[in-house]
């Protein structure tokens, strides 16, 4: 071990060890619950009232895979889809698996949109899958996920 | 609450269909974060409702919630049909709303 | 010794993940393209546009070139090459440091340099350069010179109780490598441009947040004691990381993880 390359590794673990209280406290305190809290499951059951979801190419799902801080998750979705009155995407809805309130923005859209697209920026309280789910006209519900893993960055 | 809508790409025609980004400062405070000297938690406060008109008749609605980023942004995509004004009203779970507009001019 | 070594070696390795580029570990080129979006629909335009107003309601531009002696027109290509020497000041000083002259001559409350309105209103002057390189000149006179010096030693001098630097995490030699899972970057290399982008949002406390501010909130989480905005260390270190990235193009405000 050359004395250089450990000064080097030192100076980077001493750099970040600052943070660590935080992890450690955080795990002490109760787990705070939130003024909508809503399970997955009770979420989507609330959407589709029941009916079947399906996994569906002709929804697009893009988030990243690795998100460099859960604060500012980027998430697209697309739905292949005609938009006309006789046919077009009634809604789309973006859910955070596990965050506490799963539900991220129900979207309900028109015609007059001319495509299904949605693109925000999530909070994700940790590693997840961020799931899409696309409420059609014909009363059928397609949906597609996308996991993302949330690390911790750097200093500061 | 600043808001800001772009309209994408910049030149479009009668027909295109054009991205619409709209933007708001709001903290979306979930109601899960202490306050860091009282140790208090903060109250939820997030934007809860959005709507996008054009010439008064609504494209889109949207029920927010606190999951969206801090300073949100909400994309959608529009037929542009030919000039008008798009407005967008976004209310927030304290009951404050505010009403942003934009032309919408198509070129050719 | 040896053996202490490589248990803290191993320990810093548990604590912050230092590895070698591993893909698996990086974002994929369409993980970046996503980030890149950002760009486009960044809220501190927001922020951009208020400083505009507050800046026109306080200066105004033609008051603004009058204090640094230049033609209104020529304000952009001026205001690339900060930080710079001016005369009236006898120093060099930076963007906000101007501000603060500006509204002084026009007989304005001077705003402090931490204040939001400042943030906002440098953001918008730096961005009256949009599109120029950063045309910083640490060769102009000897006022310069002396600053980049003073910048470098800033950079390298080993202080608070880790004996950190700014060189402990930045220097040419442990770029790439990660502190938890955050890539150390080159702050010279064209795609980082790092001086020219900022003041930027920054996600991780949704908002934008100046450069000076940006060096002292890593002094803060490395243990060093915070080098005071306007000092003539802070100026010094500005001139001197901004140098790192001249004649990369000026892009604000930007978005920074």
């Amino acid at each position: 071990m050359e004395r250089r390359s450990f000064l080097k590794g030192f100076g980077v673990a001493a750099a970040c060890a600052v943070a660590l209280p935080h992890v450690a406290s955080a795990a002490d305190e109760k787990k705070v619950v939130g003024p909508n809290e809503m399970k997955f499951e009770t979420a989507v059951a609330a959407i589709t009232g029941g009916k079947a979801l399906v996994a569906s190419s002709k929804v697009k799902m893009e988030a990243p895979e690795i998100a460099e801080n859960g604060a500012v998750v980027p998430v697209k979705v697309t739905v292949e889809s005609p938009m006309t009155q006789k046919e077009y995407v009634k809604a789309i809805h973006v859910l955070a698996s596990k965050n506490g309130n799963v539900r991220c923005a129900n979207i309900y859209l028109t015609p007059a949109n001319g495509e299904a697209f949605f693109g925000t920026r999530v909070k994700l309280g940790g590693t997840q899958d961020v799931v899409a789910i696309a409420e059609m006209s014909d009363g059928s519900f397609l949906t597609a996920k996308q996991n993302v893993k949330v690390t911790i960055g750097g200093c500061g | 609450m600043k808001t800001l809508i772009k309209i994408k790409p910049k030149d479009y025609k009668a027909g295109d269909i054009v991205k619409i980004d709209f933007m708001a400062m709001h903290p979306m405070e979930t109601g899960m974060r202490k306050d860091k000297d009282s140790g208090q938690l903060i109250p939820a406060h997030y934007i809860d409702e959005v709507k996008f008109m054009f010439n008064d008749q609504l494209i889109t609605k949207m029920v927010i919630w606190e999951s969206l980023s801090v300073n949100p942004l909400m994309s959608i995509s529009f037929k542009v049909p030919g000039e008008g004004t798009l407005k967008v009203v976004a209310k927030d779970n304290k009951g404050q709303s505010v009403e942003s507009t934009a032309k919408i001019t198509p070129k050719g | 010794m040896r053996r202490v070594t490589l248990c803290a070696v191993a320990l810093s390795a548990a604590l912050c993940g230092i590895l070698n580029a591993d893909e698996k570990l990086s974002m994929s080129d369409a993980d970046k393209a996503m980030y890149a979006e950002l760009l486009e629909s960044n809220p501190a335009e927001m922020d951009v546009a208020e400083g505009e107003q507050l800046f026109g309601d306080l200066i105004g531009s033609e008051a603004y070139a009058k204090v640094l002696g230049v033609k209104e027109k020529d304000l952009p290509k001026h205001i690339a090459g900060f930080p710079r020497y001016v005369d009236s000041a006898k120093k060099v000083v930076t963007l906000a440091q101007t501000i603060q002259m500006a509204a002084a001559s026009v007989g304005k409350p001077v705003p402090k340099l931490e204040s939001k309105e400042m943030v906002k209103m440098s953001a918008y002057v730096k961005s009256l350069a949009n599109g120029q390189k950063t045309s910083i000149d640490v060769k102009a006179n000897k006022h310069m010179a002396e600053m980049h010096k003073l910048g470098q030693q800033v950079f390298e001098e080993r202080r608070g109780g880790r004996g950190l630097s700014c060189n402990s995490c930045h220097s040419t030699d442990i770029v790439g490598q990660r502190l938890r899972m955050q890539p150390l970057p080159d702050l010279g290399a064209k795609e980082t441009a790092a001086a020219g982008t900022w003041p930027a949002y920054r996600m991780t406390q949704s908002q934008m947040v100046t450069l000076d501010k940006r060096m002292q909130q890593c002094m803060k989480n490395a243990l060093l004691a915070e080098i005071p905005l306007g000092s003539r260390e802070m100026v010094a270190l500005e001139v001197y990381v901004t140098n790192k990235t001249k004649g990369n193009p000026i892009s604000i405000p930007s978005v920074k993880r």
